[in-house]
């Protein structure tokens, strides 16, 4: 896994650069005046990212994030992961600190990884909801409890595309989490050329309850 | 900037590269394995045994601060297993901050307590909740005939449920007679309402949160939003990159978050913020910035006394006496404040003064101003209310879209239930206590002889605690919040509850010290184990259902009242059903608002929105008021209606500066300013038990500033000692950590039960509103 990912590394390394102005760091342009572009669910986002992402950029894997990192920084399926590397107490809310890494992604030298990217980057105030953890142990013990993450890979057909079991509030925009050398392993998609992901792919939230429909007489 | 940050991290955990690479190959052979086996699942939480993996979700006003966001609550089984933005709720559009993301699992801390303990022989023993609620009746009744009916009392709180408040004052103000009804919004935003009444003769905001979608510019007066109340702040950034006219300008005493987010960062000494802002009004006057027609239409000019103390001996007594004054005299009023005079006073640079004033004055700009605990825990924080309203009212920047004097809330009901159902001594759910017509209204609707109702207010809150210590209350009954942390100079209050013929009652919902002083604990339905509604700092109100059943005997506030209140012999009073009785609560209390001011919207209206802004008149919700565009109690017929005062003006008032209640000296050298941070509520006693909150700020610290540090030969994470006249307390340092004070000043969030910094702060209060300044007292300061 090392090697592929030192090779994918460097290549990537030199794609960082070019990406300066890649994946989140988007100004969304509205699709026409007096339209908010949270129109379909911010599916606009989408189409924006990936003009803005270059295709090799997006293709690249590094494999050195996981589905079992990803939820052991959540408390529930759905909720705002945690900051799992140190940062200042004073650690500024100025766009150019924490955004400087997770709206465009790239290489981060001093942690040796691919810088994860935000879905939701026209949100600033980052520490609002993510917050570093400067401590191990409770205050006291907790009896919560949650309920099993989405289950992947659940296609209705053999071969057919697994439909998106989550919801999409804050997660609209596919590209940041799906592709690119950041991806969670589990769920990075190995069709990054296509930009259209609501083409195939469709909410079927996996905690909602199917409402059956009957048809009235 | 960031490398001194850095390097000051020694404090954090580190999860460096080398724990990073560690984290990482411990799980890739499970990830491997899930790469096979899609469908595993290796979260780190405890699974839910049993469920169908179906969640519903069902709608809440969160429980935190007074912003009021709507969260959607996912329930599975029986339990809350996750939380969603309301993107339906106008107020945070589908957003929360990382308390309410969490909020649920402040429900399920192991300690709750599920039943109730009444104390004998010096031990708390359980007993079954019933029995408590009988013991409680029978010292009321015992109490009230030995000493009086002014010899028992009730502590609640701006966490109150609306219903919690309304049946709390009832059952005290209606049913035993008594004024003795207390809440510890108190503590919290009494200074904005005698604001408001002085001002404008009518409580709460004229504007909305919508304001800051049109406002150009946002100025925080002492207000650490960012922290505070992060989900407005956030609406602010978002309009300040999507619009290019936006600027946030932060005027505060220590820098903090929202320093270092604003356009401008803008520090003043403390308690200067009164000769500031009339600085502000020279400067707009000499200048000739008036907005004359508004200002010869809408605007009388008053005064009131003057040098009118603390409040820090018993018994102290106040009442303002206003004066009518025209507007040459208060423009020769201002010639004290004049930019260069202020700039020694406050520490601000006349240019700074002469900048703030521009901004206001500017008449291309729309102006919002916020506040929160700066501007209302502050001697004297009404008449720093007053002042900001003079800005607003002297450029007629008030009651339209982005023209905004704001005054934001810290609880989530403090306006709701406190402020609107009047659970202070002196109130009423309509008017006051002082008021003939009000009692009648009030003897009316509950169906008791006017007769009682006591006309005269007895104890605000310091003076409530000071009864207690005295020895003329001798029963109090404290509900939703946790006094043995909060009370200023906290040292007297506590062992004034801990004297021998001192009945305490506290229902709660984890062990606080509060329940430590307590006689009898009664286990409380906590949030939405219980119906319940809540009214936020933009007048709107938030109906949340029962989505969870309380934990063992657990039983809500209100329901805990009804039941003592007909032990006490009200049957008649509080005939509600208990599955019908928040419906009918509701009914009953909006009688008391009925008209075009203040009407409320329907049971059936709130059970189907996430929340209703009242006034709601004819179906709609009234956005900006005093306006005639958008406000259908305007009759006047002209451009604005400020109705609230009998003469149909809002009131410009001509109030000095005058010094703190204990300033810093040649002994006690330092200003203690203490506050919260963005991962606690208040005392913490709910999000220390959720573990994102507890681990990412586990215990509290003293800020100072680095040279204060360097010259106390001090750094960061040593321990210091915080000496004031009343008490100290010892504590870690931090240095450029989250927010840094001035040099002469230390800061110290309150959350922690470990580090109680109330036993140093000073009971001082707003002579006014009997608020109490948490903000401003002398200590000096040791290595330990």
């Amino acid at each position: 896994m090392k090697k592929a990912a030192d090779k994918i590394g460097k290549r990537t390394l030199a794609l960082a650069a070019l990406c300066l102005l890649g994946v989140g760091g988007l100004d969304l342009a509205m699709a026409a005046p007096d339209i908010p572009h949270t129109f379909d669910a911010g599916g606009e986002k989408i189409f924006r990212s990936y003009n803005a992402t270059p295709q090799e950029y997006m293709a690249a894997d590094s494999g050195n994030r996981n589905l079992m990192g990803f939820y052991e920084l959540r408390q529930y399926p759905g909720s705002p992961p945690r900051i799992p590397h140190a940062v200042a107490q004073s650690f500024s809310e100025q766009p150019d600190n924490c955004l400087s890494c997770h709206a465009k992604g790239g290489y981060n030298a001093e942690l040796d990884r691919f810088v994860p990217v935000t879905p939701h980057p026209e949100n600033e105030l980052c520490t609002q909801c993510h917050v570093p953890q400067r401590q191990e142990g409770l205050f006291v013990e907790t009896n919560w409890q949650s309920i099993n993450p989405p289950k992947l890979g659940r296609s209705f057909l053999a071969g057919s595309p697994p439909p998106i079991p989550h919801s999409l509030q804050l997660r609209e925009n596919c590209i940041p989490c799906h592709t690119g050398p950041a991806a969670v392993t589990e769920i990075r998609v190995e069709h990054s050329s296509r930009g259209n992901c609501r083409q195939c792919h469709v909410p079927v939230i996996s905690t909602d309850p199917r409402l059956e429909f009957v048809r009235k007489q | 900037m960031m490398k001194t940050n850095q390097e000051n991290n020694e404090v954090i955990m580190k999860l460096d590269r080398r724990a990073f690479i560690k984290s990482a190959a411990a799980s890739s052979a499970i990830a491997t394995a899930a790469a096979i086996f899609p469908g595993i699942s290796f979260a780190e939480w405890k699974k839910q045994e049993g469920a169908s993996g179906m969640i519903t979700w069902k709608k809440a006003p969160c429980r935190f601060c007074g912003t009021g966001c709507g969260v959607l609550i996912g329930v599975s089984g029986d339990r809350a297993v996750a939380v969603k933005g309301d993107p339906n709720c106008s107020v945070n559009k589908g957003l929360c901050c990382v308390k309410g993301y969490h909020s649920v699992q402040a429900l399920y801390g192991k300690d709750r307590l599920t039943k109730a303990k009444v104390r004998r022989n010096g031990e708390m023993v359980e007993v079954p909740i019933k029995e408590a609620l009988d013991i409680i009746a029978a010292k009321m009744k015992d109490t009230m005939a030995k000493h009086g009916k002014d010899s028992v009392a009730m502590y609640g709180s701006g966490q109150w449920t609306i219903p919690d408040g309304y049946v709390a004052s009832k059952l005290f103000k209606g049913c035993l007679g008594t004024n003795n009804l207390e809440a510890n919004a108190r503590l919290c935003m009494s200074s904005a309402v005698t604001g408001f009444m002085t001002s404008f003769g009518i409580d709460e905001p004229m504007g909305c949160y919508e304001d800051i979608d049109y406002a150009n510019v946002f100025v925080t007066w002492g207000n650490n939003m960012a922290e505070m109340h992060p989900v407005l702040f956030s609406r602010m950034l978002a309009n300040r990159k999507r619009r290019n006219n936006v600027e946030i300008i932060d005027f505060a005493t220590r820098t903090t978050r929202t320093s270092q987010a604003a356009d401008r960062s803008i520090l003043f000494r403390p308690q200067t913020d009164l000769a500031v802002a009339n600085a502000i009004c020279y400067e707009i006057i000499h200048n000739n910035w008036v907005n004359w027609d508004f200002l010869n239409t809408h605007v009388s000019f008053h005064k009131g006394k003057t040098d009118i103390g603390y409040g820090t001996e018993d018994h102290f007594a106040f009442t303002d006496k206003e004066e009518p004054i025209n507007f040459e005299e208060y423009k020769k009023f201002l010639e004290d404040y004049t930019p260069e005079k202020v700039e020694k006073i406050s520490g601000v640079s006349a240019r700074d003064i002469k900048y703030m004033a521009s901004l206001y004055g500017d008449p291309t700009k729309k102006v919002t101003s916020f506040w929160c605990m700066g501007m209302n825990q502050h001697t004297r924080g009404t008449w720093i209310q007053n002042l900001v309203y003079n800005i607003h009212l002297l450029t007629g920047k008030i009651s339209t879209p982005g023209n905004s004097p704001f005054s934001l809330t810290g609880q989530p009901s403090a306006c709701g239930t406190v402020r609107e159902v009047g659970t202070l001594t002196h109130a009423l759910p309509h008017g006051g206590v002082a008021n003939e017509h009000d009692r009648e209204m009030a003897a009316k609707i509950w169906d008791v002889p006017v007769s009682n109702i006591d006309p005269k207010p007895t104890y605000h809150t310091v003076e409530m605690f000071r009864a207690l210590d005295r020895g003329d209350i001798k029963f109090m009954w404290i509900q939703v919040t946790n006094p043995m942390v909060t009370m200023p100079n906290l040292n007297r209050y506590r062992q004034g509850a801990l004297k021998d013929d001192r009945f305490i009652v506290v229902s709660e919902v984890y062990p606080t010290p509060t329940t430590d002083v307590a006689d009898v604990i009664l286990p409380a339905a906590m949030w939405v184990e219980q119906e319940g509604m809540f009214g936020n700092s933009e007048r709107r109100t938030q109906h949340f259902a029962q989505i969870v059943p309380p934990p063992g005997e657990a039983m809500s506030d209100t329901w805990q009242l009804i039941e003592v209140a007909r032990r006490l012999g009200f049957e008649k009073q509080f005939p509600w059903s208990e599955e019908e009785h928040i419906g009918k609560i509701w009914e009953e209390y909006r009688r008391f608002h009925e008209g075009p001011k203040h009407n409320m919207a329907p049971y059936t209206v709130l059970l189907e929105r996430p929340g209703v802004m009242w006034p709601f008149v004819d179906g709609k919700e009234t956005r900006w008021r005093f306006n005639p565009k958008h406000d259908p109690a305007c009759t006047n017929g002209k451009d604005f209606d400020f109705y609230g005062k009998a003469d149909n003006k809002a009131w410009i008032w001509a109030r000095p500066y005058e010094p703190a209640a204990e300033s810093p000296d040649a002994e006690y050298n330092f200003w203690l300013n203490t506050g919260r941070v963005i991962e606690h509520f208040h005392t913490g006693s709910m999000t220390r038990r959720v573990p994102v909150l507890h681990q990412a700020m586990p215990s509290s610290y003293v800020e100072l500033n680095p040279e204060d540090a360097a010259g106390l030969g001090v750094i960061n994470g040593e321990m210091v000692k915080i000496i004031s006249r009343r008490g100290s307390v010892t504590m870690p340092a931090s240095i450029n950590g989250r927010g840094v004070p001035p040099r002469g000043m230390v800061f110290v969030p309150f959350f922690d039960e470990s580090y109680l910094i109330n036993e140093v702060t000073l009971d001082a209060f707003c002579p006014i509103s009997k608020q109490p300044d948490y903000k401003k007292c002398a200590v000096r300061l040791e290595k330990a």
